[in-house]
């Protein structure tokens, strides 16, 4: 839908194929593959059309062969192609691990610098709606652990859209995480062209009491509670990484050092997870300026179970964001 | 459990004719490629033992035909691959003996600045040595990949141990690469060991191309890696084949490999007699041999060429000694590319 002020109302599945779109456009070495990307329009319809418009033989349907497939996009892009890699989920990523961890985020560094691996991986990462243990991981601290990696993780249409388009323009190996939940989510983009930079985290609304640091998904669920405490008389800085690697730990450490206090909200597990790493930094950063230990909201420590009440009592949800941040402040 | 040996069609090495068409030069050059090769892979096993080389280190000694047929065959043409086991192919697609004993070496004058080592050497067309079995086989059909929507007109080549084909990445490979159509010739090197556990008690199948590529719709040959001429023929025809067809094909080579899987390998598990028996298959012996036959070299002319490669060693050697180690504060760059 446009309007006549140059902005149009999307759906986060449909920034993200204006975004492949345009750059398919733009570069005749981008190409689209993965399961059911082609003929079928995307499992979850991202590539909606694209056969149609680009034709076979820059939007290929792969056999469910994640390993094989997932080298083959390595290799492309060592070679001279741009590949978009989609994997319908990125647990489906374990099996094509040693492809991302051996080879994608190596090659340049191990070869010197005589080859380097521009491809864009990306895919709906974390849970969705019960869809049980092998479907759920949150794969962003697993990967995040392998140096050579862009892992970036939008939580609206506007950020994932100029992200991807960023994304597939960067020469480096880049890990794309969607969510599932997230790919209705509807907003007003511009319908001009924009990129936004890799990197750089943005404050979504100012405050003064506490920070919250979240992305992904979980950013929804921070910007809910923020509006339930500030009906409370708590003023919550909001901040949503957008980009997890590189970190722009700068802009977090800024405002906890106003804030003096700070959240972290992770859909992925709490060991070794994203918020322990960022939780680190800021103690680097702002010990001083710290009045109260930080809190993370982190999934527990088991796989995802099935059941629907087992499922929420694990994932970080508002109620848990709002009486974490009521603590905090008492 | 059924084991029955199938008969083996070795591709016809068309030695005689070869010695013609190729000639004197052609053929000596060969030579002189498969020398500089056992002798960078002697001293620079040496050097390990001196303490002057780290990390693991897998000698080509004993398959130097393989490699050296191909590139003389196919030149700079094609992406190439190959796995550890790769001094030999970065020596015969340019990489100076100096910059690679200078990798070995960890030095910054090293073919991957030091940050490879003796697994991961490169050239303007080889994409790697790699280091974990069958991985880099999805990566090669990318490459094939490349070539075709780039209309490039050639093909990439892959080279695999027999202990790669029980990975599921190769099959993986080939179904995509059968399906897709794309111009990839797969060679296994087929040297009887994946490091310690004999071929047959890894693989359930022998020859391996010839029955593992009808079950992908492909072509497999079979050839004698010791020999070069088999290895000439044998590449002039199926590389042709892959570029012409547009379609992938396997082609098994029988080699030995002289020393261990790695220089940490005391080699138990094959007799002094089996090793003995490999060693007389020697592929530089026999193409000397033949070429010493036609009157193209003298046993002193061959003396002279081994000490020059030799002399290239060393020299190669004293380089990557005076070499200086890289500077600490490049540690942290080159993770990324442009950033």
């Amino acid at each position: 839908m446009v309007d006549n002020k140059g902005m149009q109302e999307v759906e986060m599945r449909e920034a993200l194929r204006q975004a492949i779109d345009e750059e398919m456009t733009r570069d005749p070495r981008v190409v689209v593959l993965g399961e059911e990307v082609a003929e079928y329009n995307g499992a979850y319809k991202v590539t909606k059309g694209m056969l149609d418009k680009w034709g076979p033989t820059r939007v290929l349907d792969t056999p469910i062969s994640e390993n094989g497939f997932a080298g083959l996009g390595i290799g492309a892009a060592l070679t001279g192609l741009i590949p978009i890699v989609e994997f319908m989920s990125f647990n489906f990523s374990f099996v094509a691990a040693d492809q991302l961890i051996s080879n994608a985020c190596k090659m340049h560094y191990m070869s010197g610098g005589r080859f380097h691996v521009p491809i864009v991986f990306r895919g709906p990462n974390g849970a969705a709606a019960q869809v049980s243990c092998q479907h759920s991981h949150c794969v962003e601290a697993m990967y995040g652990n392998f140096p050579g990696f862009i892992i970036l993780a939008p939580s609206n249409p506007y950020d994932a859209k100029g992200l991807l388009k960023s994304a597939i323009r960067d020469p480096n190996p880049v890990l794309f995480l969607e969510n599932e939940l997230d790919y209705g989510t509807k907003m007003q983009i511009p319908t001009e062209e924009y990129l936004i930079e890799i990197g750089k985290a943005k404050v979504v609304k100012e405050g003064k009491h506490v920070t919250i640091v979240s992305y992904s998904r979980m950013f929804t669920l921070c910007k809910a509670a923020e509006r339930e405490l500030a009906a409370q008389g708590i003023d919550v800085e909001l901040i949503d990484l957008r980009s997890i690697k590189p970190l722009d730990i700068a802009t977090v450490a800024e405002s906890v050092k106003k804030t003096s206090r700070c959240l972290l909200v992770e859909e992925g597990h709490q060991f070794a997870g994203i918020c322990a790493e960022i939780g680190f930094q800021i103690q680097q950063h702002c010990f001083d300026f710290l009045d109260a230990p930080l809190v993370r909201i982190c999934q527990k420590e088991t796989p995802m179970p099935y059941s629907k009440i087992l499922e929420r009592e694990t994932l970080p949800t508002k109620e848990k964001i709002v009486r974490a941040v009521q603590e905090m402040m008492r | 459990m059924s084991k029955e040996k199938k008969q083996i069609h070795f591709f016809p090495a068309h030695k005689n004719e070869l010695l013609k068409t190729l000639g004197k030069e052609k053929l000596v050059a060969a030579l002189r490629s498969m020398l500089a090769i056992r002798n960078f892979e002697i001293r620079a096993e040496s050097a390990y033992q001196q303490g002057n080389v780290g990390g693991f280190f897998h000698a080509y000694v004993g398959q130097e035909a393989i490699q050296t047929a191909c590139v003389d065959v196919l030149g700079q043409k094609p992406w190439y691959l190959t796995t550890y086991r790769c001094h030999a192919l970065a020596l015969l697609l340019g990489v100076t003996p100096k910059e690679a004993m200078a990798e070995l070496y960890g030095k910054a004058t090293g073919n991957a600045k030091g940050r490879g080592g003796s697994m991961h050497l490169y050239a303007d067309r080889l994409l790697g040595g790699f280091g974990i079995v069958g991985g880099h086989l999805p990566l090669a059909i990318g490459a094939a990949f490349s070539i075709k929507y780039l209309k490039q007109g050639s093909l990439a080549v892959c080279f695999l141990g027999d202990g790669a084909v029980a990975q599921g990445a190769v099959h993986e490979s080939l179904n995509l690469a059968s399906l897709w159509n794309l111009p990839c010739l797969f060679v296994v090197e087929n040297n009887h060991w994946g490091m310690g556990t004999a071929v047959e008690r890894a693989i359930c199948m022998s020859p391996i191309a010839e029955t593992l590529a009808p079950a992908y719709n492909l072509k497999g040959y079979s050839v004698n890696g010791m020999d070069y001429f088999s290895c000439y023929s044998c590449f002039s025809q199926v590389s042709q084949e892959v570029i012409t067809t547009q379609r992938p094909a396997i082609i098994e080579a029988f080699t030995q490999r002289f020393k261990g899987h790695s220089v940490s390998d005391p080699g138990l598990y094959r007799s002094k007699e089996e090793l003995k028996k490999a060693m007389e298959e020697d592929p530089i012996l026999y193409l000397k041999a033949a070429l010493i036959t036609a009157g193209y070299m003298t046993e002193a002319e061959y003396e002279a060429i081994d000490k020059e490669e030799r002399a290239r060693v060393v020299e190669a050697m004293k380089f990557a000694e005076e070499s200086p180690l890289p500077d600490i504060t490049t540690l942290e760059e080159g993770v990324f590319y442009g950033r």
